[in-house]
């Protein structure tokens, strides 16, 4: 079964807001990413704290190599900057890998794309000792102890398609996989998740006994993660703990309160070349929006985010010296379709006509400029427009389907159903033919379903029930249901030809609002069929295909056609992606472009300008 | 005394495992998998099966419940599923943190409502009680979440005079030394207490002064401050000592709206959250918690009803 990683890139999807957010574009929408009224150009100073804030998010775990049990993907943020991963994600608003703060100088795919060969870069611990390729194996060794009792486990990725790991010498690693993969899915889907442990200090089994090779075989391993995952739940001895001292980010752990609220201070002996500027980072936890926007407005933190129902203060915080910044965020947004909803539900949503015509009458642009203001990636297909390079033509000019009520009433008149704008549509002409209203679709069926969707967001009671209204133009009814997002994820359950339970799967269309990708936005375990994402059991061999395509070919073509393919096929019905907005210190360089890959964003690349 | 004391105690016990039970029964009842709800829409089925058999999740309710009350015998109230931290770890975090907000903040409220309703119970209908009353009636009617919104809004953003957030600190003494920051969320509770307290108490003097025993004290030439304020407060204070009873397991609860408003975390945004999440031990926990203080301020409650009132006694003096 195909996964998603999330990792990372939750974390990073997660910053700063509680509510969902995702993706915004320079193109789709009227305000361009990384645009903000007043960007600090004078000279860089060294020192200042910056208090960032953080809503919701209490980590509770430093060790990097989390427990299935962990589910905190604010843990990332404060494990990243200490650790970073060996492929570093996003460079300054970029979708690409950051060649400064990855671990690796050089990565090689041999032997047809089935081994890899990495080059560390010649960089040391925060104590002096050398980052080398027994530290990759070291953690190796953790990770294959641990399973899936990993939080980042990947069933059939690394590490159980990883035949061998040789380390020919102290800054070089040999991965041979089992089979061949697309070196960029990969690179940026599963290797980037990957951190570098320090072996020479962390190769233990107690807090009293000697460090020593115990990871090389199959008990000791186990003992020693065992050993570190206990050490990394202890909140008390975040700071005190000398495991936790030894890092190689640009960051040190310097405070850690029981409320989540911690500090970080520059590592002195990092090696890369973004040396932080500030003398403290300061994340500063927040129990609601309300009370970190307050915080806000008062002008008492560095930098914040902006809940989208205040977006109408914008110019006041302008007016009090913030920027604000229209945070990309890498993620896809849509209404997941039931294709086993019992009573002839799933077979109506089986139909693509169907989908279709809801997809016609969701009015994204309106979405876009009424309800999000204008910060919001427009959702033409699967794939964001602030992926500049991946983003298709087909994409970027608006999608396959446009608003056209028009077309919705025409592609469902030419199935064999009698439209009723204002009422319900019904089957008027049941059967599989052309014309015909299609399998399992009974004759006086009706295109009435509920949309369950997580409570809580009042832009997303105003988009659900736009949609409402707009659907009704083809005679669409929907119900909205909606629920408190936890109760929502453990009742809407995951359902596939093999496993539909009426207990779980009886709903029809559910909207969980965003859906973070990581680098690669391939679409594997969300539109594959075995997909554990794939929440309506969506199911399409030539979308199989292509999404194995994206995973293990090379050829250039590939992500295009399955992103094509996926657009016009509706596995979801395509919604906005409303953007995180920051407001910072006008006097605060280097936030903007942000990097929406990044857990807190890099701030070792910030500095106060005189 | 001791016999009466000892028997509401048994009772106590009994009420408090009862509602552990059905608490339990209740929220194990609820649809959906807590596993996919802690773990998200993306978790593989060993994922969840290694978090179900990880919390005993794929056990039989009666094991599941049996165990629980083992555990908790035991001192063990179990670890938060999302925050994967002991519950009374987390307990220990939150709870002094109320106790202290709510509790500084309902004496303060005490100390000012208790003299202004005898204040308004003997100028009635004056014009300094109409005014008084339209004040307390219009913090009483006002929502607390409208009010804390408004200090905010006024204090910390227009004026900038006072921080717009509570004292993070995590200790009781963190937060003493840091009071600038406590005078909002403090005068929100306050003041919105006042209200309510300096209305029962006019109404309670109002029925206290009508009493034909305070003509007696009167008649054998007490003053009239005296007659107040040791016969006619100590009287018109029992119905308050009810309320005060009545609001110990209110701690449980915590003031969820002024930690929303003032980033205060306490006990109400804990539960509120933990409900949200379905994070069933600190639910649990809460309710067990709230369970033990409710029955804590009702027996003080009578306690001190009956040393404040000599004619209340109780078993052991039949």
């Amino acid at each position: 079964m195909r996964v998603i990683r999330t990792g990372a890139a939750v974390a990073a999807a997660l910053t700063l807001a509680a509510t969902a957010a995702a993706c915004s574009s320079s193109s789709g929408s009227s305000h361009s990413a990384g645009g903000s009224s007043t960007q600090a150009t004078g000279a860089p100073e060294s020192g200042g704290t910056v208090t960032m804030q953080w809503v919701g998010g209490y980590p509770n775990f430093i060790f990097p190599l989390m427990p299935a049990t962990n589910t905190d993907g604010y843990n990332g943020n404060l494990q990243l900057p200490l650790w970073p991963d060996l492929v570093y994600a996003g460079d300054r608003g970029q979708s690409v890998v950051n060649p400064d703060e990855s671990l690796y100088s050089a990565m090689t795919w041999t032997n047809n794309d089935q081994t890899i060969n990495i080059t560390l870069k010649p960089w040391k611990w925060s104590d002096g000792t050398a980052i080398t390729s027994r530290d990759f194996s070291f953690t190796y060794n953790l990770i294959k102890s641990l399973g899936q009792n990993w939080s980042g486990y990947l069933p059939g990725l690394f590490p159980d398609d990883v035949k061998s790991v040789q380390t020919p010498s102290t800054s070089t690693i040999v991965i041979n996989l089992t089979r061949s993969y697309n070196p960029t899915f990969y690179t940026d889907n599963v290797l980037y998740a990957i951190p570098l442990l320090p072996q020479h200090a962390w190769d233990k089994e107690s807090t009293t006994g000697a460090v020593g090779n115990y990871d090389q075989n199959a008990a000791g391993a186990k003992a020693v993660v065992n050993f570190l995952q206990k050490q990394g739940s202890d909140i008390a001895t975040f700071t005190t703990n000398p495991l936790w001292k030894v890092v190689d980010g640009p960051w040190h752990l310097s405070e850690f309160t029981s409320s989540g609220t911690y500090a970080l201070v520059p590592n002195k002996n990092y090696s890369g070349p973004d040396k932080p500027h500030l003398a403290e980072m300061v994340d500063a936890q927040y129990t609601t929006n309300d009370a970190a926007f307050n915080d806000l407005r008062a002008g008492d933190v560095t930098i914040g985010p902006i809940p989208g129902e205040d977006i109408s203060q914008i110019s006041y915080l302008k007016s009090e010296g913030y920027s604000v910044q229209d945070l990309t965020t890498a993620a896809e947004a849509g209404i997941y379709p039931n294709w086993f909803a019992p009573n002839g539900v799933g077979a109506l949503l089986k139909q693509l006509y169907v989908r279709q015509a809801i997809e016609d009458l969701i009015n994204r642009p309106q979405i876009v400029s009424q309800i999000y203001h204008g910060y919001a990636d427009p959702g033409n297909g699967p794939i964001s427009l602030n992926y500049t390079t991946l983003t298709t033509p087909l994409e970027k000019s608006g999608g396959p389907y446009p608003y056209s009520p028009s077309k919705a009433v025409a592609v469902l008149k030419a199935n064999g159903w009698k439209v009723t704008p204002g009422g319900v549509s019904t089957c008027t002409d049941p059967g599989t033919g052309s014309g015909q209203c299609g399998a399992g679709v009974a004759a006086g069926a009706k295109l009435a379903f509920t949309l369950a969707y997580s409570a809580g967001d009042p832009d997303t009671d105003e988009m659900e029930a736009a949609i409402q209204t707009w659907e009704e133009q083809a005679g669409i009814k929907l119900t909205l249901k909606s629920e408190p997002f936890n109760t929502l994820v453990g009742t809407v359950g995951l359902c596939d030809q093999q496993s539909h339970p009426t207990s779980t799967c009886s709903w029809q269309l559910v909207d969980f609002g965003y859906d973070p990708y990581s680098l690669y936005p391939s679409g594997a375990g969300l539109f594959n069929t075995d997909g554990s994402g794939n929440q309506g059991g969506y199911s399409n061999p030539q979308m199989d295909s292509l999404i194995n395509q994206t995973e293990y070919s090379s050829s250039p073509a590939a992500f295009t056609q399955y992103e094509d393919f996926a657009a016009a096929q509706l596995p979801q019905l395509w919604l906005p992606d409303p953007d995180v907005l920051l407001a910072y210190k006008s006097n605060l360089a280097g936030v903007e472009p942000a990097n929406s890959f990044s857990a807190d964003n890099d701030p070792e690349i910030w500095s106060f300008t005189k | 005394m001791i016999a009466y004391l000892i028997r509401r105690v048994g009772q106590a016990v009994v009420v408090v495992i009862g509602v552990m039970i059905l608490t339990f029964i209740l929220i194990h009842m609820e649809p959906g998998s807590v596993a996919r709800s802690i773990l998200g829409i993306r978790a593989t089925t060993s994922r969840v099966a290694i978090f179900n058999a990880t919390y005993g999740l794929d056990q039989p309710l009666y094991k599941q419940l049996w165990n629980y009350t083992d555990q908790v015998f035991h001192g063990n109230l179990g670890q938060s599923f999302y925050q994967q931290q002991q519950v009374s770890t987390l307990f220990a975090q939150a709870l002094p943190r109320d106790i202290f907000l709510l509790g500084t903040s309902t004496v303060l409220a005490l100390l000012i409502a208790l003299p202004l309703g005898v204040y308004q119970a003997v100028k009635r209908n004056g014009l300094a009680d109409n005014l008084l009353s339209g004040t307390t009636f219009t913090l009483y009617t006002m929502p607390t979440f409208f009010f804390a919104m408004l200090m905010v809004g006024l204090f910390a953003v227009q004026l900038h005079w006072l921080p717009p957030t509570a004292p993070q600190a995590t200790s009781v003494a963190g937060m003493l030394a840091d009071p600038r920051a406590l005078v909002l969320p403090e005068a929100t509770l306050t003041l919105t207490q006042i209200a309510g307290f300096s209305r029962y108490m006019r109404s309670s003097v109002i029925d206290t002064l009508a009493q034909d025993y305070l003509r007696v004290c009167r008649a054998k030439g007490l003053g009239e401050r005296l007659v107040l304020w040791r016969h006619v407060l100590r009287n018109s204070f029992l119905p308050i000592v009810t309320i005060l009873g009545l609001s110990i397991p209110g701690l449980v609860g915590g003031a969820i709206v002024v930690e929303d408003i003032f980033n205060y975390q306490g006990m109400g945004l804990l539960f509120y959250q933990a409900a949200l999440r379905h994070d069933f031990p600190i639910l649990l926990g809460a309710t067990l918690l709230g369970g033990v203080l409710t029955v804590i301020g009702n027996l003080a409650a009578d306690i001190a009803y009956g040393i404040l009132d000599p004619r209340v006694r109780y078993a052991a003096d039949k």
